[in-house]
């Protein structure tokens, strides 16, 4: 399959200007200033390739808009090489943007006196669609995010799930190959959400569309995304299949036991675990003891028939650790090799 | 008192900051003043006099005149107006201060910085240039000082005014460019009051405008003497008096405005 | 083409636009006559104590000013990018503008339209045909020729400089009011460059050309013989600056840092 975006040693450097404190300070740089060069991308490569969906993590700061802002052409990189549906994304901008939709969760693309259909129109202009193809594909576009109610209203006057949708539809309305959504549900309601999403995997399956997506909210990469990039200090720190990235580092499950007997200790349990490996620790309640174990079938039933034949319990959850547990995890333990 | 006192230190800093704001601004200022002399010079071409102003008194009122914009002007009308559009005005009515008096010592940071780093250097440049009299006496720069902290008060109290009737409009560019335009004009700063058509003058007299440039200007150049000073004072001190009525009369309405359609 | 067709789809959206918000519209209009009027007190009040600035008349004088608010309310209509820092670099609207298939300062241009401004073109005519009536000049078949053309000269000379500005935002990190206060500067170009000494004559002439904009062209009406070649560099001058400042433009975005983070 075809590489979309091919990504190689790309770096980006700003010069950031410190200033020196107090009023004496402040007179001394009016005439001299001090400054430093700091990397916000050091040397990123991968390639995306046509179709797929893949999530861009990180936290604030970790470059995720810097280097998504050179993918669209918004910023010439320092060095290295950026190429997007086989063109340099600065270097022939214009011809470039017709060949991608961007949508910026915080900023408005749309005109925010008129309304949202005066808004379709003048993009309609601006990206020159025709207008049997503007007609099949909008209609399709507007059905799907069911905004026909909203068209006639001034986007001053949406609220931030219809905009949000309004927004999506007006990047859309090229019909571009690659889409780049750049927090698109962010202060959205999960209805509106789940809207949003199951809009976006439909296009994906009916024109191939590959999408790129950065967000704070994992539950958007997990229903939409198979692989995810993760960004640290500028640098890549994962870069492969989420479904990978869960088993490799979500290995643990936790499975809580509550127990009708108040005065259980956890040297009771201990003794009928200690061929195993299990570790206990004590839950948020007196007679609730948890037992962590490996991510293995037999292991967690083996755990549970031991414990269930031994004490009475009166209520007992298994649980998965989360996808947000396992980002924090790897961000406070570094690199994953 | 003391967080007014740190609002004029963070704006005299914000002010330091932004350099090529302040060197652009001297070179413009030196431009400014430089075409007015030319044209002042054209103007008055072979005559000694005009309304009793030599032209050695005209270039020193047009230096003058410039140099002090730089300690009175502000943009605060503006920022009242855009803060009020963007929501923002309703935030600040929640923090420990009043609003009007803030937004007053920020502008008092801004004309403070441009008063020593701007007008002081730009004048002496000036004055190195072109020929300007600087008067003799003390008396003068006491009557002077004073006069252009009353063009600072009557200039903000006019932004003020101008700031909150933005409650009042939806969108009031329009008016603040109006305010400049009327500004310039009939404050003295493109043409000294005393070259007005004598109707005119009149009518001026009863408007607060000369308040911010001519008078100051008038002093320093010595063509305001004697109990003329002291009208002049009179007149700055009681416009500077009578401009808070207004202003505290449309600021009590719109917060009224404010808490009834919540900004 | 494509680029005449975005351009009628904005105007038609910005009149639509305007004609909800109709006091604004009238208001603005008044500012600007206000504004044209100051102009024109300063010059009457002028000469009520002269009779001839460096050998030129006081309805020669308003007829450069008429002239003057020509191409000045083209400029207006267009070149509204005074505040190009603040809302496109700083506020970062610039990111919008980058992610759109058209050049982009042809985008701001159009965003930032003030129609209402071109209404100055009549006032300006207005002006000049009452000092051109008062003076007796004659008008030959070719001169309203002349005149759009050199009004395009002075439109181009304007926007270009005005563009240059904007195109600091694009290097310098700190706000900048250098193009409120240009304003002022352009005004001297409405007066006689004789009155002025050889620097300032110069700076107006080729560095910052407001020359252009004004007295060089109204002199050809005026039939002022030692100024024709000034004249009819006009539209030469005006054509070069704006060329320049496109190509620093363009320069100028790849330098573009984005907003924030």
């Amino acid at each position: 399959m075809e590489n979309i975006i091919q990504v190689d040693t790309l770096r980006k450097e700003f010069k950031s200007y410190s200033s020196r404190s107090g009023l004496k300070g402040a007179f001394r740089d009016l005439f001299t200033r001090n400054y430093k060069v700091i990397p916000a991308v050091k040397d990123i490569s991968f390639t995306i390739k046509k179709g797929e969906m893949v999530g861009y993590i990180g936290e604030n700061g970790a470059g995720k808009s810097t280097s998504i802002k050179m993918l669209t052409g918004i910023l010439t990189p320092t060095s290295g090489s950026v190429v997007v549906n086989g063109m340099n994304p600065h270097k022939e901008r214009e011809k470039f943007v017709r060949s991608i939709g961007v949508v910026f969760g915080q900023r408005s693309q749309l005109w925010w006196d008129i309304a949202v259909q005066e808004s379709f129109r003048l993009l309609k202009k601006v990206y020159h669609v025709p207008d049997h193809v503007y007609e099949s594909h909008m209609n399709h576009v507007i059905e799907s995010l069911d905004i026909g109610p909203l068209l006639d209203k001034p986007v001053r006057k949406l609220s931030l799930g219809q905009r949000m949708r309004c927004e999506l539809a007006a990047a859309l309305l090229h019909n571009p190959s690659l889409l780049f959504l750049d927090e698109p549900t962010i202060g959205l309601d999960v209805l509106v959400k789940l809207k949003i999403r199951n809009f976006l995997k439909e296009i994906n399956q009916k024109y191939q569309t590959t999408v790129l997506l950065t967000t704070h909210d994992l539950t958007d990469i997990e229903a939409l995304c198979e692989r995810v990039i993760m960004l640290d200090e500028g640098q890549i720190i994962y870069d492969g299949r989420l479904s990978k990235l869960k088993s490799s580092w979500g290995e643990g499950k936790q499975i809580e036991f509550q127990f009708a007997d108040p005065k259980i200790e956890k040297l009771n349990l201990a003794v009928l675990t200690n061929d195993l490996q299990t570790e206990w620790t004590s839950g948020n309640k007196k007679n609730v003891w948890v037992a962590n174990v490996v991510n293995d079938e037999e292991l967690i039933s083996e755990v549970i028939a031991r414990v269930v034949a031994a004490h009475k319990i009166t209520d007992i959850k298994i649980h998965e650790i989360t996808t947000e547990e396992i980002i924090r995890n790897i961000y406070e333990e570094g690199v994953i090799q | 008192m003391s967080k007014y006192v740190e609002m004029i230190r963070i704006r005299f800093l914000m002010m330091l900051a932004y350099r090529t704001n302040y060197y652009s601004g001297i070179l413009i200022y030196s431009i400014n003043i430089g075409a007015y002399y030319f044209l002042w010079n054209a103007i008055y071409g072979e005559k000694a006099s005009i309304e009793g102003m030599s032209v050695l008194q005209m270039t020193s009122y047009v230096a003058v005149a410039w140099m002090a914009r730089a300690f009175y002007f502000n943009n605060i009308d503006r920022e009242i107006a855009q803060e009020i559009k963007e929501g923002k005005v309703a935030v600040e009515f929640i923090r420990p201060y009043h609003y009007l008096i803030m937004k007053t010592m920020q502008g008092l940071g801004e004309g403070l910085f441009r008063l020593f780093f701007f007008s002081v250097p730009g004048m002496v440049i000036v004055a190195l240039i072109f020929p300007i009299s600087f008067s003799a006496s003390g008396i003068t720069w006491l009557f002077f000082s004073t006069s252009i902290v009353f063009s600072f008060i009557i200039n903000t109290q006019i932004n003020l005014l101008t700031g909150i009737l933005t409650f009042f409009f939806f969108n009031n560019d329009g008016l603040i460019r109006a305010k400049r335009v009327i500004i310039d004009l009939f404050s003295g700063l493109l043409l000294p009051i005393s070259f007005y058509p004598g109707w005119a003058q009149q009518v001026m007299n009863f408007l607060p405008f000369q308040a911010i440039s001519y008078i100051p200007s008038m002093i320093f150049t010595d063509g305001m003497t004697g109990s003329a000073v002291y009208n002049a004072l009179w007149f700055q001190l009681i416009w500077a008096i009578l401009l808070i009525v207004p202003i505290q009369f449309l600021w009590i309405i719109a917060k009224k405005q404010l808490i009834v359609q919540g900004g | 083409m494509n680029y005449v067709a975005i351009f009628v789809q904005y105007v038609s959206q910005y009149i639509k636009t305007r004609l909800t918000y109709r006091v604004d519209m009238v208001i603005e209009m008044m500012s600007d006559l206000l504004f044209q009027a100051v102009n024109l007190v300063f010059i009457l009040v002028v000469f009520g104590h002269t009779d001839f600035l460096s050998g030129w008349s006081r309805e020669e004088i308003i007829f450069i000013y008429g002239f003057f608010l020509v191409p000045y309310a083209i400029f207006g209509a267009f070149f509204n990018i005074w505040d190009f820092n603040e809302r496109y670099i700083v506020k970062g609207e610039m990111d919008r503008i980058l992610t759109r298939p058209v050049h982009s300062l042809f985008q701001i241009i159009l965003e930032r339209m003030e129609l209402e401004s071109l209404f100055g073109t009549f006032t300006g005519i207005g002006v000049m045909v009452y000092a051109g009536y008062q003076l007796g000049l004659d008008i030959s078949w070719f001169d309203p020729i002349l005149f759009i053309l050199f009004v395009v000269g002075g439109v181009l000379v304007y926007g270009g400089i005005f563009v240059l500005l904007a195109c600091i935002s694009f290097w310098s990190d700190s706000r900048t009011s250098i193009m409120p206060m240009m304003y002022n500067i352009g005004n001297y170009g409405r007066y006689p460059v004789d009155i002025y000494n050889q620097v300032i004559r110069f700076i107006l002439t080729w560095i910052l050309p407001f020359a252009f904009v004004g007295v060089y062209p109204s002199a050809y009406f005026l039939g002022k013989e030692e100024w024709y070649s000034y004249a009819f560099m006009t539209p030469v001058i005006g054509i070069v600056f704006f060329t320049i400042s496109v190509f620093v433009w363009n320069i100028g975005v790849t330098k573009y840092r984005g907003a924030g983070n």
